[in-house]
């Protein structure tokens, strides 16, 4: 016992008073929270403006297809896109919205085209070229009756691919049409609107303890939450793989062998390493906790609603029980895998599919957050290997029942026990073969024999 | 040899790896306060012995005694292991891994740190305890390993080839800290392959060969039963003396003198006569005994040619 605790305390300083340790606590929340907001800000940057001529004999369309491209048509558009989701429009989202809205105006610049006298094979033929020329780069032909049910309008672009444009531009001309047909026919478009104005339909999410959430937030945390996971999972697993092939690469394993039971060694190894995780988290969870208090008192002090995060401590502990349980797992994959390989660039290769597990779990964490009680959740948060980056996501999504989590627990500490027990048999005849490689049937016959 | 003296025995001990016998039925016993040979070829089983003498592995067969006590972990505590593939961490203080290897051996605290500064002292090396491995010399790091081994005071030490990489200066000096442990009644197993410091250093020997024991004993003992007489003879003339087989059994001529191997049953002073009597110019006629090397040249050498 006293040399195990040696162990663990060799394995605990050895990661924790390193500067490398220091930099990744600061460094891994932003990763996470660059991966949470890059794809965000990728699809708002704006791309060159789209230049389009109208072609509409009509003359009818034209205006109105120009007036709700404009930014006080788009944002007028977002705002109600946004009440019909049912969320509450509040200073971010207007600003939001407002920028979008002048995105979109400027996206685009309009030009009319005059079609007198020409044949439409003429006119075709004419801005086809002014495309091929790049004076130009979409057109759109409207037809001359518009009420037919049949009525077809035709956009011809070089940048067919440009999904974002090609949508707003259909019901920037959807909307012109259907305000021309009503026109058309004398009906006051602005009492259809007040008409077919939709009613507030609030939904608003209940816990199990009939706690209330702000749904966003709740994705938001539980997206990161999972990611982290999955990130620190990854790392401490590879930390330990790079620490049994340290000692296996420079036969310092003879030595320990000589003084301590691999067993001891290895679970001195698993232990220390997990508790230098633990302290990891700890520092994130209280500067996270920190960083909370902050802002809700800032907000307090302004005036402003504050949203209560329905983060309970019975949340933290299962967190902290799920990281354990996860660390165990894939740390005693790669104590096997460091102890069969013969150096670190080797083990890397054997690192391939535990990781994809471990990614497939995290891929998996997305279904739970969009449906936290479909059947796939259920599975999956229960699911050895995958259930210590599911289950906690799917417990700040929406709690589970408690046998659930117990069923997660126990499928998962019963996973630990067989793993460690394969590691343990693998790693002491492992460790002291030195020059090749192992073979699986090897490996296998160490396992049943010993 | 005092039975109750025997701080090591090694009776009757077999391991098999599959289908392959790595050491064979083997037996010997080290006694305290001695220094013990463990020599043979490589692949001859001394480090699968080893193995199982600190406890790595475990017998087949046989049984290992240390102390008077069956083979246990508590055991291994006053063992010092100085393996023949060994290695320190590289990115660590050499203090805090010597603080590591001797908590490992349940040694821990103030006394751990009077012990590394002491050995690290006695190898000159104060200076070095606060770098790490990246910064010494393989000989350096060596002395290192050897502190490791010491640390604990152990009473016995198992020493495989433990002076490879090392200058001829810190060979000596190294023997003379062997020497010191020795006098403090230390048991001393001491693996090589390189006779002449076999012979210089060692009490006792035993001889593996393929997993099996060819030959032990004292060195006196081992000497004495290899049972061949040798001749160191510097002579001129009367070559045609030395072809006489009821003599001479073989005769190894090297640079400026002759090793004979007598004949069984012949008399030393029979030949030197029938030498002079023929008109031989003897500068040298000496008995001398065979060397450790010999005796290995001789027991494994047609084997592993």
């Amino acid at each position: 016992m006293r040399k195990f605790l040696a162990v663990v305390k060799h394995e605990y300083r050895k990661i924790v008073l390193k500067w490398t340790f220091l930099v990744s606590t600061l460094l891994l929340p932003l990763i996470a929270l660059c991966f949470a907001f890059v794809p965000m800000l990728i699809f708002s940057i704006k791309g060159e403006p789209t230049r389009i001529a109208i072609v509409d004999p009509s003359g009818k369309i034209a205006p109105r297809i120009r007036e709700n491209l404009s930014a006080d048509k788009m944002r007028e558009k977002g705002e109600k896109a946004v009440k019909d989701s049912l969320k509450k429009l509040d200073a971010t989202t207007d600003e939001k919205i407002k920028m979008q809205a002048q995105q979109a105006e400027e996206s685009f610049i309009l030009t009319d085209y005059d079609t007198a006298g020409k044949s439409p094979e003429d006119v075709r033929r004419e801005l086809n070229r002014k495309i091929t020329d790049k004076e130009l780069d979409a057109y759109i032909i409207v037809p001359q009756q518009i009420d037919a049910e049949t009525a077809t309008v035709n956009f011809y672009s070089r940048k067919a691919g440009d999904f974002v444009a090609k949508g707003t531009l259909e019901d920037a001309v959807n909307a012109a049409v259907y305000s021309q047909r009503l026109a058309d026919a004398k009906i006051d478009e602005s009492k259809v609107k007040q008409l077919s104005q939709r009613i507030d339909f609030r939904a608003t999410s209940i816990d199990e303890r009939g706690d209330e959430k702000n749904l966003d937030w709740v994705m938001g945390v539980a997206f990161v939450l999972g990611l982290m996971i999955y990130i620190t999972l990854a790392i401490y697993g590879q930390l330990i793989m790079g620490a049994v092939v340290e000692e296996k690469e420079t036969r310092i394993a003879e030595i320990l062998f000589s003084s301590a039971r691999p067993f001891e060694l290895l679970m001195g190894k698993l232990v220390g390493v997990g508790l230098a995780g633990l302290t990891q988290l700890a520092i994130w969870l209280v500067s996270a906790s920190a960083i909370a208090v902050y802002f809700v008192a800032q907000m307090a002090i302004a005036g402003q609603e504050i949203p209560i995060p329905s983060i309970t401590p019975a949340m933290i502990v299962y967190f902290l029980i799920f990281f354990l349980l996860g660390f165990f797992i894939y740390a005693s994959i790669f104590a096997l895998i460091g102890s069969v390989v013969t150096t670190v660039q080797e083990g890397g290769q054997f690192a391939f599919p535990p990781i994809m597990v471990l990614l497939i779990g995290f891929y998996f964490s997305f279904a739970v957050i969009r449906d936290p009680s479909s059947t796939l959740s259920f599975w999956v948060s229960i699911a050895p290997f995958m259930a210590p980056i599911t289950m906690p996501v799917r417990i700040v999504t929406e709690m589970p029942p408690f046998w659930q989590i117990g069923l997660a627990i126990l499928l998962n500490g019963a996973a630990i026990a067989g793993l460690i027990w394969v590691a343990a048999r693998v790693y002491r005849v492992g460790m002291l073969m030195y020059g090749k490689r192992a073979s699986i049937p090897e490996i296998w016959r160490w396992i049943r024999k010993s | 040899m005092n039975t109750t003296e025997v701080s090591l025995r090694v009776a009757n001990v077999t391991k098999r790896f599959d289908d392959f016998t790595a050491v064979g039925d083997l037996s010997f016993d080290v006694c305290a306060g001695r220094v013990f040979g463990f020599l043979g070829p490589n692949g001859a089983g001394k480090t699968t012995t080893i193995r199982m003498i600190v406890g790595i592995t475990a017998p087949d067969e046989g049984r290992i005694e240390l102390f008077g006590q069956p083979m246990t972990a508590a055991l291994q505590d006053r063992i010092g292991y100085l393996p023949e593939e060994r290695g320190l961490y590289k990115k660590m203080k050499i203090a805090d891994q010597l603080r590591y290897f001797a908590a490992l051996k349940d040694l821990t605290g103030k006394e751990a740190d009077r012990r590394i500064d002491f050995w690290l002292e006695r190898m000159k090396l104060a200076e070095w305890k606060n770098k790490k491995t990246t910064d010494l010399s393989k000989g350096m790091s060596q002395k290192i390993q050897f502190v490791a081994t010491v640390l604990h005071d152990p009473d016995l030490l198992i020493l495989d080839e433990p002076f490879s990489g090392l200058d001829p200066v810190n060979v000596e000096f190294l023997i003379e800290v062997v020497a010191e442990l020795k006098a403090r009644h230390k048991t001393i197993i001491f693996s090589t392959h390189l006779m002449e410091t076999a012979e210089r250093l060692c009490d006792d020997i035993i001889l593996i060969n393929k997993s099996r024991r060819v030959i032990g004993g004292t060195l006196r003992e081992v000497k004495e039963s290899f049972g061949k007489n040798l001749i160191a003879l510097r002579a001129t003339g009367a070559e045609w003396v030395l072809e006489d087989r009821a003599l001479v059994a073989d005769v190894d001529a090297r640079a400026d003198e002759k090793i004979l191997v007598l004949a069984e049953g012949a008399d030393s002073q029979v030949l030197l006569k029938k030498l002079v009597d023929n008109g031989a110019r003897v500068t040298r006629f000496e008995q001398i005994e065979p060397s450790l090397n010999d005796i290995f040249i001789e027991k494994v050498g047609g084997d592993n040619a």
